[in-house]
């Protein structure tokens, strides 16, 4: 396990408003360390000091030493919810924290939240977990006479393997606790391609199933919803739920700056791509765009 | 509800206790320390990694470079930055076991089996008795923003689309055991030197040019590697000597 707690806030559509509880206290140190980035330390000279903590837990890898924290605010355009037609822009908060000298690890912009608690370098596996925004009929026209799904959390794990350094393979597996009780399973591959040192590309392929009880809440309509609704009740059952693709690029302006992009293309399958939902007021095709700029600096625990 | 607080409550003198008991180890026990004895077991092998953009067959080769006397370059350097603080005693260990230790790819078994260095001092050291005992040994580290770990001396070449670029790499530990309890009093990797390599390692590291390993043979005649090498880790001791307040060598 490394020291290292990423908290990338990149997500798609699921997982749109993670971290959103924080999203403004994140925000506000993302904006402040915009606002004095300018002004301050060079690489390697950290830009404050702690002092050592009062009380170290055994357990636990020791605090002192020299630390990077990156901050940074990104937007993402994407559909309003899942099976929309139209999208919408919102800010994106950006937040890690990791031992200085090292780099984030690569990752997708679909990842979820995760910790590798098995780490042989080329085949890593850990728990994972994933937060999706609740859907409010009341937000989106389309959705009138739907009634509201909760917010979920998804708990599972994921397991990933790199043949080679410019290309991995990703699987994740969560159980939703909260607004839908199902199972959802992500497989994705990524080509990782350096063009430059500051300059790397990624793309590659993107699939996902989900358990009927992932999918039912979100794209099934009962005799209620549709007599509310106006659309046809519908019995959605689980199974292929996506295939697509995406691809990010990142540049290293210097050890401080980076900015990145990325777009994450989605076409529904199955019983969610022919829910009336998305037949008669939606899309099956989900395209997510994103940018984002960070700064990280260093900072020192004695 | 109230006894959700009154477990709050014991929960919170447990951990109030501890702290003060940890305190005590951290910065109190190394004012009570004397006497010293340095073990070093990072210098025995080199090891030339590609990372980036690299073929299918990228593994990694290791060659012997016992013979750069690094262990003892490093004991010698040791020695002389902590000599203004602490009376250094010269010490015989094995160094193979202590350079054979590795870390557990999975983590929770590294928690379970606590650290594995303080049987090795406790039966491998001589003599016994010293105030505390300081350990330099391999840390690891991913390259860049890749999975790939590297771990103690290295020569490393980064390949991308349009340019590759070449870096060695120092990477270590130092920890200091309390001589009687054997418990870990300090523990901190080498940090990055501020003229680091082009692709972030957490640790000590430069690029360097002009040597080509595959030409070299045997990589361990390599003057030039030798010396960059040498001149790496005694640049990085000082510094995290001096980061944990072991010596003023800055």
């Amino acid at each position: 396990m490394h020291n290292t707690v990423p908290t990338h806030a990149r997500r798609r559509r699921h997982g749109s408003k993670t971290h959103a509880s924080r999203s403004s206290t994140l925000r506000g140190i993302g904006l402040t360390g915009l606002l004095l980035a300018p002004s301050i330390a060079t690489a390697g000279e950290p830009l404050f000091t702690l002092p050592a903590p009062p009380f170290e837990l055994p357990v636990l890898p020791p605090v002192s030493g020299s630390w990077t924290v990156m901050v940074g605010v990104g937007g993402e355009y994407k559909p309003d919810f899942e099976g929309a037609n139209r999208a919408m822009l919102s800010p994106v908060p950006i937040f890690a924290i990791r031992r200085a000298g090292s780099t984030e690890q690569f990752r997708g912009p679909r990842d979820s939240s995760s910790i590798a608690v098995v780490d042989f370098g080329d085949l890593r596996a850990g728990p994972a977990a994933k937060f999706v925004s609740s859907r409010k009929a009341s937000n989106y026209s389309e959705l009138n006479g739907l009634g509201d799904i909760s917010t979920t959390v998804e708990l599972g794990g994921f397991i990933e393997y790199y043949p080679v350094d410019w290309f991995r393979t990703r699987g994740e597996l969560r159980q939703g606790i909260g607004g839908h009780h199902g199972v959802v399973a992500d497989l994705s591959a990524d080509f990782i391609v350096p063009i430059i040192q500051r300059l790397t590309i990624s793309a590659g392929p993107r699939f996902t199933w989900e358990s009927t009880n992932a999918t039912a809440p979100y794209f099934g309509i009962d005799a209620a919803q549709a007599l509310a609704s106006g659309l046809p009740a519908y019995d959605a059952k689980g199974g292929p739920h996506s295939v697509g693709a995406g691809a990010q690029v990142s540049y290293r302006i210097n050890p401080q700056w980076e900015v990145h992009a990325y777009v994450e293309y989605e076409r529904l399958l199955g019983d969610a791509a022919n829910s009336p939902l998305v037949t008669l007021r939606g899309s099956p095709n989900q395209t997510t765009f994103g940018i984002g700029a960070s700064y990280a600096f260093d900072f020192k625990i004695r | 509800m109230r006894s959700s607080a009154s477990f709050t409550a014991v929960v919170l003198l447990a951990l109030g206790a501890s702290a003060c008991a940890t305190f005590e180890t951290r910065e109190t026990k190394l004012q009570a320390v004397k006497t010293v004895g340095i073990i070093s077991a990072i210098g025995d092998e080199i090891t030339f990694a590609k990372g980036g953009l690299t073929g299918l067959n990228n593994r990694s080769q290791s060659f012997p470079i016992a013979a750069w006397g690094l262990d003892d370059l490093i004991v010698q350097q040791a020695t002389t930055a902590l000599s203004g603080r602490f009376q250094v005693q010269p010490v015989s260990y094995n160094r193979t076991a202590f350079a054979a230790i590795k870390d557990s790819p999975i983590a929770p078994a590294n928690l379970v089996r606590g650290d594995p260095f303080k049987k090795l001092v406790q039966a491998e050291v001589s003599p016994q008795g010293l105030d505390a005992y300081i350990v330099i040994a391999r840390a690891r580290s991913n390259f860049g923003a890749s999975t790939r770990k590297l771990e103690g001396i290295g020569f490393v070449t980064y390949g991308t689309m349009m340019e590759s670029y070449d870096q060695i790499h120092a990477l270590y530990e130092i920890r200091v055991f309390d001589g009687k309890t054997f418990d870990v009093i300090e523990k901190m990797a080498a940090p990055p030197l501020d003229d680091g390599g082009q692709v972030a390692i957490a640790g000590p590291s430069r690029r360097i040019d002009g040597i080509s390993p595959t030409d070299a043979g045997n990589p361990a005649q390599s003057e030039r590697l030798h010396a960059a090498i040498a001149d790496l880790v005694a640049r990085s001791l000082s510094r995290t000597l001096s980061d944990m307040h072991l010596a003023d060598v800055r």
